[in-house]
């Protein structure tokens, strides 16, 4: 009975995902060139470590869209490895719907599903319609559900045009749509999204999101996204998690990162004649400035933004004046970097 | 996993092979080169010495024949399963909830099917019209139970071969090995009645001439019923010892396996 643990744990957890101090290292054998390198490696002890995880930890309710982000070589691929049941971890453990992943590989199969962007789903050499077929016996799904999802599925994908072609003679945007719907046939209770919308433009993946959002709000699908893409992130994901070498180093919502992270307010500020220095105003700081235009920076005081503003406002002649608040992508990029907020601003409205 | 799935399967991997069959001619054309070249010999062989090892110049064609009949007819993909963990496409085979084995066991008969149909078959008939073969009826029963135990152990050999690659990426050795194993020992180019007497028992030890022997000696009538009904009891030995191997090397194997890229 594969499936007896599974239906065991069903309705028995309160976390969709659970990852306790996860840990896996790849032991690499530094092998020589060619057959007889290969064949040197069988026996030589020469083995170095690599950590790929060190110690990941996070809870993920039900319905959650979750981001997963890091720097490239972060564990973010291995941490979903794991969750998937197709890698075992060296040390801890994960949960996924109450059961462990790598241990029930087939039954947490069934109430998954998956997207690896780099590598698709879908049968090479079929039409694409014969995918979702194989899927239905794989996944044992009755006629008349499999007849409602495809219909949902082919409707928000817009795979009609789509389904009679043979797989590969689709481009990178057609092949993801239907690799994503193919991770979606058996209606699972979990998806894993690693890097989904690589390589996609920009009205593609903005498709791509709104299905999505689409899923995870009436299905109420639990969705874990990989990405380097932080406008995936910031439309998508009301919690953040980001990864670095192996560790989580932030696990919260993703607003939270600009109070958490930001402690600085960027304006733009036009003035009707040439100003050299600000005066009076000593919660304002002067970033850079030509001609008319000056940037500058507002640290948090006792004071607000607003207030602050008016100040200005009253000593100076201003033309214009915007706030701009830094980018989900920046505040990450200054969390890698472990520097301080680099200015690169985005417009807020 | 449940017979629609299995054939489903199946269906796919025959419909792969029939995308691919550019290079079919050449296949069967090398399959008839080889069928010609043993009968060939063996004629040279034996119009010399005349009878051997319970053959006589007609039967030896027939095995020869039959021999290579089957080997074609049970073409496998063995580097498929090295393949996939070596480009990581593994991983897509593993988040699919259905067993490893059995998935891999439909492809591999949905990948013999085609060669059976497009090349076996083709390859049989036209050497039975250029060579005579003489296939006494009365053993096709038990020979197609015979061949059934022949396939699943070839299969199992392969499995497990394929399995090395989840702890070395270069298998490459161990396929020379097997390839070299399979070519002396199993019956397929030279019968196992040709092995001198004394080493004969410690090949009946290995699982090796349960591939090609047993079945082609059966299904020729080389060998009594009773022989053939020992034969066949020792394959389903060898059936149930690999798969008794299988299963703790892909439990072992899970453990080791890495899943690349990504
Ligand atoms: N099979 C392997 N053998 C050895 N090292 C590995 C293996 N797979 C991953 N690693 C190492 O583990 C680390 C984490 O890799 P992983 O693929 O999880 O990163 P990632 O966060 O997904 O990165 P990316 O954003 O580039 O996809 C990297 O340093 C990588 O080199
Ligand atoms: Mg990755």
């Amino acid at each position: 009975m594969p499936y007896l643990e599974y239906i065991l744990a069903m309705g028995n957890f309160e976390y969709s995902i659970e990852a306790h101090n996860l840990r896996k290292d790849f032991s690499v054998s530094e092998s020589g060139k060619g057959m007889m390198g290969a064949v040197k490696a069988l026996f030589s002890s020469k083995k170095r470590a690599v950590h790929a995880v060190e110690s990941v930890s996070f809870s993920i309710k039900p319905g959650e869209f979750v981001g997963y982000v890091g720097e490239n070589g972060a564990g973010k691929s291995t941490t979903i490895k794991i969750l998937t049941g197709i890698l075992v971890p060296t040390s801890g453990e994960a949960k996924v719907n109450g059961i462990i992943p790598y241990e029930n590989r087939r039954a947490n199969g069934m109430n998954i599903g998956v997207v690896f962007g780099q590598r698709t789903q879908l049968w090479w050499d079929l039409p694409v319609r014969e995918t979702y077929e194989m899927l239905r016996h794989i996944y044992r799904i009755p006629q008349d559900t499999y007849a409602d999802m495809m219909k949902k599925l082919s409707a928000s994908l817009d795979l009609g045009p789509l389904m009679d072609m043979p797989v590969r003679k689709l481009s990178l945007g057609q092949r993801m749509r239907c690799d994503i719907a193919a991770s979606l046939v058996h209606r699972p209770q979990v998806l894993f999204l690693d890097e989904p919308t690589i390589g996609l433009d920009v009205l593609a993946k903005e498709n791509i999101r709104t299905f999505l959002k689409e899923m995870n709000r009436t299905e109420g699908t639990t969705i874990i996204l990989t990405t380097h893409d932080m406008n995936d992130i910031e439309q998508l994901c009301k919690r953040l998690i980001i990864l670095d070498k192996g560790r989580v180093i932030y696990d919260g919502a993703t607003e939270d990162l600009k109070s958490r992270f930001v402690h600085d307010k960027i304006m733009e500020v036009e003035f009707h004649e040439r100003v050299e220095t600000l005066v009076g105003i000593p919660e304002v700081v002067v970033v850079s400035s030509s001609g008319n235009k000056m940037r500058l920076k507002f640290q948090n005081g006792n004071s607000g933004i607003a207030d602050a503003i008016s100040r200005l406002a009253s000593l100076y002649s201003i033309k214009d004046i915007s706030v701009r608040e830094p980018s989900v992508e920046s505040i990450i990029y200054s969390i890698y970097e472990k520097t301080t907020l680099l200015p690169k601003y985005k417009d807020k409205g | 996993m449940n017979p629609s799935t299995f054939i489903k399967f199946a269906s796919v991997s025959f419909q792969k092979q029939v995308t691919y069959r550019f290079d079919y001619f050449v296949s069967v054309l090398n399959g008839f080169l080889y069928v010609f070249i043993f009968t060939s010999v063996w004629k040279v062989i034996f119009a010399k010495s005349g009878a051997s090892g319970g053959f006589t110049a007609e039967s030896i064609t027939t095995y020869a024949v039959m021999a290579m009949v089957i080997r074609i007819s049970f073409s496998m993909e063995d580097t498929a399963i090295a393949n996939k963990v070596r480009d990581g496409s593994v991983a897509i085979d593993l988040i699919r909830p259905v067993s490893f084995y059995m998935m891999n066991l439909a492809e591999c008969v949905g990948y013999s099917a085609f060669h059976i149909l497009a090349r076996g078959i083709p390859i049989l008939i036209v050497s039975a019209l250029l060579f005579g073969v003489h296939l006494p009826l009365e053993k096709l029963p038990v020979a197609a139970l015979s061949l059934t135990m022949a396939y699943l152990i070839l299969f199992m050999l392969n499995f497990a071969t394929g399995l090395l690659s989840f702890w070395v990426i270069e298998i490459f050795p161990f396929m020379l090995l097997k390839y070299g194993l399979i070519n002396l020992l199993s019956g397929g180019i030279v019968p196992i009645d040709f092995f001198p007497a004394s080493i004969r028992p410690y090949l009946a030890l290995t699982p090796f001439q349960g591939i090609f022997y047993a079945p082609a000696a059966i299904i020729t009538g080389h060998v009594s019923n009773e022989r053939a009904l020992v034969m066949i009891a020792e394959q389903v030995a060898w059936v149930a010892i690999l798969a008794w191997m299988c299963g703790l090397l892909w439990r072992a194997g899970q453990n080791k396996l890495v899943i690349q890229g990504g």
